[in-house]
């Protein structure tokens, strides 16, 4: 089948309602938001009291943070492998070739992006805004979402930018996952599979999904980033 | 040169509001102030003033709690503590104010009302005590608007009436007149004798020749580390 050919095959595939196609998607989709969903808070907080705080090893937990982005996902799924593998530490749990260990993988590999853009963004934020507050009576809880509320939108870049990591990402969920059909194949790891046997309707169909997925989400980054440099010209 | 401005401190000192004693601050080697004792007196207004570097703003920071100080000793009505961690007592009481304001970005209205929502006021309670202070700074009109396109004018005039609001015993005001020119200026010089209203104390770290002479106003100046009283 010739590349025409085949992008026409998926073109088809993706307008006729193929149901194995959408449910691969409804997976990557599921598993990837409930990762971000789970990352989100312990790691927003974290870059939080990373960026505000001075404390002995700040530096080595920066320096963790930052290292944490570049880890292969397929290397975070070995070592979820390890230990959800029924003769591993979390075995008990059955998450090895199930949806929720494939949760398990996008919010680890979802935290540390979130983590290091969280810390950036609060970090490059004016001191006095936590300074005002805190002179006006805010408690420590009311500085916290005072802060990030300024600094919404790069903790919005930082979400978006976790979404982006962890719906892209095929070496931990195939790990972890498995690929099962109708259960644990995901987007990425259908494209690898349909690469490798040579059929690639369903791969490009897929891609395309993948790609305009990336395209909205990031557009919606653009029209945020915008809306905040717009407000900063008014300064 | 700057234009005279008319207004009058009603000066009705009584006891002292603040005993501050050992305010040191050091930056390694270098030692930028050692201060024995500093009183401030309620319904005091004071300037403090210095060259540039002599440490203005970091002892009104101090004093407001944003500064750490080890080993500084406060006294406010009598009770005495020491002045880090900053104690709850003096973080209701004591309000400072940046020489430059920051403003949330949300509304005018809600940068004032800031601090009572923050401890604790409902937005019922707390919308006739900001209307009243919207009042008080001539920023009425500017309730709904988005802080980012204040004047430097206004912007200075909402950051007082956003601590005003709180009815602090003492305000601390870095260089309020810093950066403004021609009306803007005059507006908040004449802000400033009003702020006295009810035994407040006001410490102004200032350079500005009309709020220094201000009548009634009593001056510090901070020179080789020293506090002298003028």
């Amino acid at each position: 089948m010739g590349l025409l050919d085949a992008t026409a095959h998926a073109f088809a595939l993706l307008f006729s309602g193929d149901a194995a196609l959408w449910h691969i998607v409804w997976v990557s989709l599921k598993t990837s938001i409930l990762g971000l969903l789970f990352a989100t808070p312990p790691a927003v907080l974290l870059g939080y009291l990373i960026a505000m705080h001075r404390f002995p090893g700040r530096r080595v937990a920066v320096w963790l943070a930052q290292a944490a982005l570049s880890l292969p996902t397929v290397l975070i799924g070995l070592l979820l492998y390890l230990l959800l593998s029924r003769r591993g530490p979390m075995g008990g749990l059955e998450w090895l070739f199930s949806q929720p260990g494939i949760v398990l993988g996008q919010m680890v590999i979802g935290l540390p992006v979130l983590l290091a853009f969280t810390l950036a963004a609060v970090q490059a934020l004016d001191p006095r805004y936590a300074e005002t507050a805190l002179a006006h009576g805010a408690s420590r809880w009311r500085v916290m979402t005072t802060v990030l509320h300024e600094a919404r939108y790069g903790v919005m870049a930082a979400v978006i930018s976790g979404f982006g990591r962890v719906i892209s990402e095929v070496g931990c969920a195939l790990m972890v996952g498995g690929n099962i059909e109708g259960q644990t194949r995901t987007i990425t790891t259908a494209i690898a599979l349909e690469t490798s046997k040579g059929e690639f309707a369903q791969g490009i169909a897929l891609g395309i999904v993948l790609v305009s997925i990336a395209l909205l989400m990031n557009g919606a980054l653009v029209l945020l980033q915008g809306e905040a440099h717009s407000a900063g010209a008014r300064l | 040169m700057n234009a005279t401005v008319n207004a009058t401190v009603n000066l009705k000192p009584s006891a002292p509001l603040l005993s501050l004693r050992t305010l040191r601050k050091a930056y390694g080697e270098r030692h930028l102030f050692d201060i024995e004792r500093l009183d401030i007196e309620a319904g005091g207004a004071y300037v403090l003033t210095g060259a540039n570097g002599t440490g203005k703003s970091t002892l009104l920071r101090m004093l407001g709690g944003l500064e750490r100080c080890d080993g500084c000793q406060v006294e406010l009505e009598g009770k005495r503590m020491p002045l880090y961690p900053y104690p709850t007592l003096l973080r209701r009481a004591v309000v400072y104010v940046h020489q430059h304001p920051i403003m949330f970005s949300t509304s005018v209205g809600h940068n004032i009302a800031y601090g009572l929502l923050a401890r604790g006021m409902n937005g019922h309670a707390a919308r006739p005590l900001v209307e009243e202070a919207m009042e008080w700074a001539g920023v009425a009109h500017l309730r709904h608007s988005d802080p980012a396109r204040l004047s430097g004018g206004e912007k200075q005039r909402v950051a007082l009436a956003r601590a005003r609001v709180l009815q602090p015993r003492l305000l601390l005001l870095d260089e309020p007149t810093a950066n403004l020119d021609g009306a803007a200026r005059e507006q908040v010089i004449k802000l400033i004798p009003t702020l006295l209203e009810q035994g407040r104390s006001v410490v102004m770290a200032c350079h500005d020749r009309d709020l220094i002479g201000l009548p009634g106003v009593r001056r510090f100046k901070l020179r080789d580390g020293r506090l002298e009283t003028r």
